[in-house]
């Protein structure tokens, strides 16, 4: 197409389609975008190629059975999703968890952390020609899968947390198998860094590419490290605690640019964080009930069912009728690896959700796209798409 | 949380709005269509309230409603837009918006033009739900495919109906208005911006 553009210079522009299967989209992502030369000069997007009407199928199940669609919202740290689905709806029944839930939760929601930045990390390095720094970042992951697969049974799409406890306790060993994987996850932060801070073709790539600015990226609501990037001090866990993080000895990490190497790297300072407060947690780890006592809320055990009447009814009732969640409507937030994951819930006080709206945090973060790459090179659109971390599960829902 | 309970009564007196008892956990006011611009407006810049961030757009569908202790039917318009808002610079401050969007009408004023996110977050509500953002500069079907018929997420859209969709969201007219915006004048269009219908389903069942 030809334009004129503002200085009445004439240009030849082509209409350049990418995606949605590329290698470099992440899921399935499309965009087009008008090129001058190499340079990207406007860029509009579409999304929904993996739209499985999450909203619409969660409606017509009970209550408990939202928490494996919810893993299937971010699956690189599924377990994170059903632990904040399971924080709302605790919200709204006013009812608190035992402690070693807590503290549980918090070590399983750091792990998924360190897991989802990794996954990032490395595959935009890879992106960028880096296969060795992709590695490095796989080992530990690669730890924390295996430690999934003791907790839950599955490695991706595991769903551990239950409305008012956990669907079981830890295993016998899980201290030291965390403690193992801390020490491969620092191992790989020391690895990258080196492989990374001051290489020349990374810094090219990534210094000065995909900025944005503080009052810009408010305006597109974003949240988590892409926005604590821009330098904006901005953590659920510090603002609005809960599970007593603020107990616990870390800090926010910012950054000052807001480009493509300031998402990244603070990325792998959360990543250090979050391995802080793992450590601080296990120490706080004692043994006691993980499930509040509530028939009407966490159905009773196997166990209690075989021996107790009342256990055997709500054990039925629990399952057949699902719980019922008090009247109203509620928005909470929790902070996952990506910024905030909302859940707008309303519920008519029956067994079955009446509508739940989902806040992805990428989706967010995927609508400033065409303000980030445009003016820049069509190779660096492909630096600036894998460290917004787009989780195309999340964003289509 | 003592200044969230002090704003109430000036958002009373200035625009009206009635606190929504459905929400028991947090501020929700119910604000009517017309005033909704002035108080996310008031609500962006005013120092004192500063929420800055629009958190999320959520469309609720409220046909058959029934609440299930006191078993009372839904009362009042059948369908609701909700915005959550969160301040930057007071961290921790919440609360939402609501306005109730009767069949008739189906239409609120956009907000597009104060906070970038609700033009993305305005076409999801549209797709969803078929309530139309007045102003809205580029209201297309956002998740849902561009031959998709119907606003799924309505309660009465059958859960288990099929359609056949065939082609790709035609991106060339988006990216045409795009380059328009940014101050570019488009003299030649690409030739594949009108296609032949046929062609351009080419592949298709459809007859």
């Amino acid at each position: 197409m030809i334009v004129l553009d503002k200085d009445g210079e004439k240009l030849n522009l082509m209409p350049l389609n990418v995606g949605p299967s590329h290698p470099a989209t992440h899921g399935c992502l499309r965009f087009l975008a008008a090129l001058d030369g190499e340079t990207i000069v406007a860029s509009v997007e579409e999304i929904g190629y993996l739209h499985r009407g999450f909203e619409k199928m969660v409606e017509r199940g009970t209550w408990q059975q939202v928490i494996p669609y919810t893993d299937r919202l971010n699956y690189c740290s599924a377990i994170m999703n059903n632990i904040a689905f399971c924080r709302a709806v605790e919200e709204m029944y006013g009812i608190e968890i035992p402690e070693r839930t807590k503290v549980l939760r918090v070590i399983v929601n750091e792990l998924s952390r360190i897991n989802d930045h990794f996954v990032c990390v490395a595959a935009a390095s890879q992106d960028l020609g880096g296969t060795t720094a992709f590695m490095y970042c796989f080992n530990p992951r690669e730890m924390i899968m295996c430690i999934w697969e003791k907790l839950t049974g599955a490695r991706l799409t595991n769903s551990f947390s239950r409305i008012g406890g956990l669907y079981r306790d830890s295993y016998d060993g899980f201290e030291k198998d965390v403690l193992e994987a801390l020490d491969a996850t620092e191992v790989a932060l020391k690895d990258w860094h080196a492989c990374m801070d001051r290489n020349r073709i990374f810094l090219d790539r990534t210094v000065g590419v995909g900025k944005i600015s503080q009052e810009k990226a408010i305006s597109y609501g974003w949240t988590g490290p892409c926005l604590r990037a821009t330098g904006v001090a901005s953590d659920l866990r510090k603002d609005e605690p809960y599970y007593d993080y603020e107990t616990y000895d870390w800090e926010v990490v910012t950054g000052t640019e807001g480009d493509v190497n300031d998402r990244l790297q603070v990325r792998m300072a959360e990543i250090e964080e979050s391995v802080k407060i793992v450590r601080q947690a296990l120490k706080r780890l004692s043994p006691g009930p993980v499930d509040i006592v509530d028939p009407r809320i966490r159905i009773p055990s196997h166990k209690l069912a075989y021996q107790d009447m009342e256990a055997l009814i709500g054990r039925f009732k629990g399952v057949y009728e699902g719980i019922r969640v008090p009247e109203g409507e509620h928005y909470c937030g929790s902070e996952v690896a990506n910024g905030e994951l909302g859940f707008t819930i309303v519920s008519s006080g029956s067994g079955h959700p009446w509508r739940i709206k989902v806040r992805p945090p990428c989706f967010t973060q995927f609508a400033a796209f065409h303000d980030l790459v445009e003016g820049t090179q069509l190779a660096d659109s492909m630096a600036t798409l894998s460290s917004l971390n787009i989780i195309a599960g999340e964003l289509d829902r | 949380m003592e200044s969230m309970e002090s704003l109430f009564p000036v958002l009373e007196s200035k625009f009206g709005v009635n606190r929504d008892a459905r929400d028991k956990w947090g501020l929700t006011v119910v604000v009517s269509a017309d005033n909704l611009h002035g108080l996310v407006e008031f609500l962006k810049n005013d120092s004192a309230t500063q929420f800055d961030m629009l958190v999320d757009i959520a469309g609720i569908d409220y046909l058959g409603y029934r609440s299930a202790l006191s078993e009372r039917e839904h009362e009042g318009p059948r369908f609701a837009v909700k915005y959550n808002f969160k301040s930057m610079k007071n961290p921790g401050h919440r609360m939402s918006v609501k306005v109730l969007v009767s069949e008739d009408s189906l239409s609120v004023p956009t907000i597009s033009d104060l906070f970038e996110i609700a033009n993305w977050q305005e076409r999801e509500v549209w797709d969803q739900y078929g309530i139309v953002f007045k102003g809205h500069p580029d209201l297309r079907r956002l998740l849902n495919h561009v031959e998709f018929v119907g606003h799924p997420l309505r309660k009465d859209y059958p859960q288990q109906k099929r359609q056949w969709l065939s082609t790709n969201d035609f991106l060339l007219p988006a990216l045409e208005a795009r380059l328009e915006t940014l101050g570019y004048r488009v003299i030649e269009r690409s030739k594949e911006v009108e296609p032949n219908p046929d062609e351009f389903l080419e592949g298709s069942i459809k007859e």
